[in-house]
């Protein structure tokens, strides 16, 4: 019998591989929903992308002095504000993404859950698509709320062109659910809440900021490797130093080595 | 079935598991005693593949538990009750479990319902659970997948009388189902009626793994008594020599420990004594554990013998 199971068929193995992480992404789905913190977080995040979105409209629309809408520092594209607005409202995001595997630490969860699901692998891939899915999802409705939100701030000095809107909600919700993913990887390898959001922040933020605030090249280049400077380059389009595909799988590069990382953890050390 | 073989586990220079082989047979509660940090939390990790055994292996039905298909339909484990996300529902808990092994979710409903949880208690979140709950609740998940194999790490714990006789009863009927039952204690007096064999380990060491009537008879003792003072003291003479521990006054009769009424009997028969009592004692199993244990007790209380 024992051969028999050993000698399953490569397809076989396959198949098994793919029924066990979907059932391994329906209980993450299920463990997602069925807590507030979940609930209370996405709020938190649609709050700070209005109220930071209305602030930089605000801002926009003041130092244009001039009654010429062509005049001064002119015209903001809705966009752009939701762009800006990310840098506070992408950790609301972070928060989703890290708190799916610190939780289960912190919980003690962590045991049931991979009893259930041996594998390491399927259950961090499981919870990479559920918090790439939701965060991107959840990263449409906050570029859709960014743009609702500095339109009518904005007045004459905002402008909406279809496709470039579009083109930017996109962006949002790609970066945040690569954001999302990098933020489950290195939760997976830290194990706590509280040191994942330092290092992320220094990664996105102090880091990077650090390193372009002398404004040497070299410095600057390196700061354009790291997966915020990367994801920004991404969102804005702009073409230097690299064509804004790159800046995304810049960023996809580091989610991808988060989980990787993430996983090689999982499996080496004891639950 | 459960396979150890070999298995040992070092934290560091704490050897949690040494080299403990032993095989976990189905069809019968088994007992697994030993004191605090004597190994069995750990011992139960390793064959749920959460700890990596430093060497050795840990089989279930013959196969790691890492490679188990749907491992819900092969072992159910109650590891640490405590061990719910604070603000998850218990239902939810089970739910999420359910949907990983492909378990549909009326079954959540029954086995809740088998654990004695009514609907208001599975909507408590975890923060919101009793211990008592929150152990019926890990036994609920263990029951989920109706598997051959389940593990108990400490099942009473925080049960009330009526909890312990569930548990009692509930380990009885899934090995009389012909499943491998495993529950963990340090309270003897429990394993006394619920285990039929029981494997006792200390300090990581495997120290017994025999049925409980043997383990009560290892540490029971033979009371002996006879008309003639002369017969007797040569009957404990030579008791002695055999290793037996003879005490009491060779006049009246004796208690002789580490040999069987049996042997005793013939001893007196061979050495033409009379007796007019050959009486076995077994001992309660709580004191069978702490002879057996004696020199593996981690944290010795300082209490004076
Ligand atoms: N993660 C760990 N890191 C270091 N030491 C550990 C770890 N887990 C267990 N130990 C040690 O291993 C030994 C065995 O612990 P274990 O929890 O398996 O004992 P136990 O028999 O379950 O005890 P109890 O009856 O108190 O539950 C103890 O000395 C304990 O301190
Ligand atoms: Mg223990």
């Amino acid at each position: 019998m024992s051969a028999a199971v050993r000698t399953v068929a490569a397809p076989a193995v396959a198949a098994r591989r793919g029924e066990a992480l979907a059932g391994a992404v329906a209980a993450e789905w299920t463990r997602l929903v069925s807590i507030r913190t979940t609930w209370w977080t996405l709020l938190a995040g649609v709050l700070l992308m209005a109220a930071t979105s209305a602030q930089l409209a605000i801002y926009a629309q003041n130092s244009n002095t001039s009654a010429d809408p062509t005049d001064d520092r002119g015209i903001v594209t809705a966009g752009s504000v939701a762009i800006d607005a990310l840098d506070l409202t992408q950790y609301a995001v972070l928060a989703l993404g890290l708190l799916a595997i610190t939780t289960e630490f912190t919980s003690g969860t962590i045991r049931s859950t991979l009893t259930a699901t041996p594998s390491r692998g399927t259950v961090l891939a499981a919870k990479a698509v559920v918090t790439g899915a939701v965060t991107f999802a959840y990263g449409l409705l906050l570029g859709l709320i960014g743009v609702a939100v500095a339109v009518p701030v904005l007045g004459p000095w905002g402008r909406t062109p279809v496709a470039a809107t579009v083109g930017d909600v996109l962006a949002v919700a790609a970066y945040l659910a690569l954001v999302g993913v990098l933020a489950l990887g290195l939760g997976a390898v830290l194990r706590s809440a509280v040191l994942t959001l330092i290092v992320l922040l220094a990664v996105l933020m102090i880091v990077p900021l650090s390193l372009q605030e002398p404004d040497i090249t070299v410095l600057t280049r390196i700061a354009d490797g790291f997966p915020g400077v990367a994801g920004r380059h991404f969102m804005t389009g702009d073409g230097d130093p690299y064509p804004a595909v790159v800046g995304l799988l810049v960023l996809a590069g580091w989610a991808a080595a988060a989980l990787a990382a993430g996983r090689w953890a999982l499996r080496r050390r004891d639950a | 079935m459960i396979t150890l073989r070999g298995l040992t586990k070092r934290f560091g220079p704490v050897t949690a598991v040494d080299d403990l082989t032993v095989d976990i047979a189905p069809g019968r509660v088994t007992g697994f005693l030993g004191p605090n940090g004597a190994g069995k939390s750990t011992t139960m990790r390793m064959v749920l593949g959460l700890d990596a055994p430093t060497a050795g292996r840990a089989l279930v039905a013959g196969r790691p538990y890492r490679e188990l298909r749907r491992p819900l339909h092969e072992v159910g484990a109650l590891l640490d009750a405590r061990a719910v996300h604070p603000a998850r529902s218990g239902r939810a808990h089970l739910l999420a479990l359910a949907r990983s092994n492909g378990i549909p979710g009326r079954r959540v409903d029954e086995v809740l319902a088998l654990a004695g949880l009514d609907d208001r208690a599975a909507a408590k979140p975890g923060r919101a659970l009793s211990l008592g709950m929150a152990q019926r609740l890990g036994i609920a998940g263990a029951l989920l997948g109706d598997p051959p194999v389940l593990m108990f790490d400490e099942p009473v714990n925080g049960l009330d009388p009526d909890g312990v006789r569930w548990i009692r009863e509930l380990t009885g009927r899934l090995a009389a189902e012909g499943r491998t039952v495993l529950v963990s204690s340090h309270l003897m007096s429990e394993m006394e009626q619920t285990a039929g064999h029981l494997v006792v380990i200390g300090r990581g060491r495997l120290i017994a793994d025999a049925p409980v009537g043997e383990l009560l008879a290892t540490g029971g003792s033979v009371r002996v008594r006879g008309p003639q003072p002369e017969g007797l003291s040569r009957l404990a003479a030579r008791l002695t020599a055999e290793g037996a521990a003879v005490d009491g006054d060779g006049a009246g009769g004796f208690t002789v420990t580490g040999v069987t009424a049996g042997r005793v009997g013939d001893l007196a028969y061979e050495l033409g004594v009379v007796l007019h009592e050959l009486t076995p004692v077994t001992a309660t199993l709580e004191q069978a554990f702490m002879e057996l244990t004696a020199d593996a007790v981690e944290y010795a209380s300082g209490v004076a013998r």
